[in-house]
């Protein structure tokens, strides 16, 4: 599905040149950028480049949703005496994301391999995927909780971008990464530039990521129930993870009588009734048992499952440590793990 | 399975009679090109059954692909979906998604003993290993079959107890927790069973399928005997959405069970089967 890399074309262009540019393309396709909504940054549908936030660090939430929604419909249901027709609702919006950062460009990666590279593929998402152009947009530096560079990420990494934009100055530099980002390019109006980014400023490892070989060995260590004591299951950490993919299907009435959907949901495994089975057993019962599975699912279940290898499936966004209400720091677990190996 | 993982075929129900206490069985006759992504289903496996407008849940397949071209679910009445199946009549629309997950290595099996342990309506994906092996009978050894319940009026499958028992080379064991006054097999629990009936582990494997904590004891005391753990195979529960290894929820350690599973062996999955608990 991903075009085949170029040799990173690349041209230098203007605030104003950038802004005429997304204009032009908001007229072609839905245009999703980062946008002030009542004091909260976050990737949403613009009509035009005034709308765009500049300046940012990444947005509250990360560009997941537009791939798999919270709350999504897969089929609809209509039942007719004893006959039943399903009528499938594959998403059709073509759509152009602007202003990814290079965390959350990893996280659709991560849930590439998931949900199209692991068969069989999910159609809803991959649709989404085909339909969509990623123009991303490094970070000049890091925030204050970001830590990519702890897990194998960098500030300005452009992998898996269509197109990447690097600030320079007053100006930016384009970059087409592959065929499809080539084709948004006005290339007879820009002019190509030999200029290579500057690198980001990175701030140093927290600590040597722990080996993925030596998590089965802490599993039972005391530090889970300490860390857990702490923990609301309020799955706020899965909300805005951009990897955490947790999901729930079920049936929903709609207003005229005998017509449902089914719908998928995002869930967390940190939730109380998580794994209740039919007849109320209760599996992964204790609260450290679950937020264990989340650190273990992003370090190694993830990345065993689906194939990432010695890559993490935690993209260093910090959003978990932002949104904590009790301060759970993943950073804090990381290091923990890596002083006991 | 179809081109959309996530849309089931419809089937009709062209039986539905009760199995036990709150069990159903239901027998669905595949629509809409579901015949043929079923027919090669292998003992083992399992399917999503819908009852629309309510939800979809996960079930073991009760009988063998040659025991088709229908698919049989044994459904016990506990939440709101399988609720809204035992309302349904013959003639209702369901919808089945699968066949999904692995299966018992029928093959691998060929030659050697099976001790099967079935406990509750845990014996239901174990029915079309029973009736596999009695279709072909000759391609395997001794079949020893323990067969568990809390009380009578809960043994699943009872109307075929004769056939089993009849099969050459097959015995049939039977246990209750708590007897009726008609009752005159084994009283306790499945494990007491398994040590009075002793069976060898000579050229043996065992199948077991149950609640966690049955099969928790079972693998124990099979280990106990002498079975070793590759020779213990289980067919476990857990809760799931999707079936596909998507939707995460059904993960022992870094395993699926609804695509690495739901059969595994006790050399894969006895380091786990704590968390399972």
């Amino acid at each position: 599905m991903i075009a085949p890399k170029l040799i990173n074309p690349t041209w230098l262009i203007s605030q104003t040149t950038l802004e005429n540019w997304l204009d032009s393309l908001a007229k072609t396709r839905s245009l999703i950028a980062p946008r002030d909504v009542d004091g909260v940054l976050l990737y949403r549908p613009v009509e035009n480049s005034r709308q765009i936030k500049w300046g940012f660090t990444r947005p509250a939430l990360s560009a997941k949703e537009f791939f798999f929604p919270s709350t999504e419909r897969l089929l609809k249901i209509e039942k007719t005496g004893q006959q039943v027709t399903l009528l499938e609702t594959l998403p059709e919006n073509q759509t152009i994301l602007f202003g990814v950062r290079p965390c959350d460009m990893r996280g659709l990666q991560t849930l590439d391999a998931l949900f199209i590279e692991h068969a069989p593929t999910d159609p809803y998402y991959s649709r989404r995927r085909e339909n969509a152009i990623i123009i991303g947009l490094a970070c000049k530096e890091m925030g204050s909780t970001c830590f990519c560079t702890s897990v194998g990420g960098a500030p300005d990494n452009s992998d898996g971008m269509d197109v990447a934009l690097y600030e320079t100055g007053d100006s930016y530099l384009v970059q087409a990464m592959t065929e499809k980002g080539l084709t948004l390019i006005p290339q007879t109006e820009w002019s190509l530039t030999d200029e290579i980014p500057a690198p980001a400023k990175q701030d140093a490892p927290l600590y040597a990521l722990p080996q993925q070989d030596s998590w089965p060995a802490h599993f039972n260590a005391d530090y889970w129930e300490h860390l857990s004591e702490r923990c609301l299951s309020c799955r706020v950490c899965a909300y805005v993870c951009p990897t955490c993919r947790c999901f729930v299907i079920r049936d929903e009435s709609l207003t005229v009588p005998g017509q449902f959907e089914r719908i998928r949901c995002w869930d967390s495994c940190t939730s109380l009734n998580y794994r209740r089975v039919a007849g109320g057993h209760r599996q992964r019962a204790n609260q450290n048992e679950r937020l264990r599975n989340r650190f273990y699912c992003k370090f190694y279940y993830y990345p065993e499952q689906y194939g990432l290898g010695k890559s993490s499936a935690c993209t260093g966004c910090g959003r978990c440590v932002d949104s904590c209400p009790v301060n759970i720091d993943i950073t804090e677990a990381l290091i923990e793990l890596a002083r006991l190996t | 399975m179809s081109d959309n993982p996530m849309k089931p075929y419809l089937g009709r129900l062209v039986e539905v009679k009760d199995l036990a206490t709150e069990i159903k069985l239901f027998r669905i006759e595949l629509l809409n090109g579901g015949s043929e992504a079923f027919c090669n289903c292998k003992p083992g496996q399992f399917a999503f059954v819908s009852a629309f407008g309510l939800g979809e849940a996960p079930f073991g397949i009760a009988n063998s692909s040659e025991h088709g071209p229908y698919l049989d679910f044994a459904i016990n009445r506990l939440g709101t979906v399988t609720t809204a199946l035992h309302e349904l009549d013959k003639g209702d629309i369901v919808g089945v998604r699968g066949p999904l997950g692995n299966c018992f290595p029928m093959d691998e099996f060929k030659g050697k003993n099976l001790v099967v342990l079935g406990g509750g309506i845990g014996g239901a994906p174990l029915r079309p290993v029973i009736q596999h092996v009695l279709d072909h009978r000759a391609d395997y050894g001794k079949l020893t079959i323990l067969w568990a319940a809390r009380n009578p009026s809960l043994l699943v499958f009872t109307n075929e107890y004769q056939d089993w028992r009849k099969s050459p080379n097959t015995s049939l064991h039977l246990t209750v927790d708590t007897p009726d006054p008609t009752w005159d097999h084994s009283v306790g629990l499945i494990t007491d069973l398994l040590k009075k009936v002793n069976p060898s582990p000579e050229n043996s494997v065992s199948i077991t399928c149950g609640p966690p904590i049955m099969i928790h004891y079972v693998a124990r005391l099979l280990s106990e005997m002498g079975f070793a753990p590759q020779n213990n195979y289980v067919t476990l529960e857990a809760r799931m959405h999707c079936g596909l290894g998507k939707c995460g929820r059904c993960n022992l350690g870094e395993k699926l069970v609804c695509v690495d599973g739901p059969v595994f062996n006790m050399e894969e999955v006895g380091h786990l089967l704590e968390t399972y608990l």
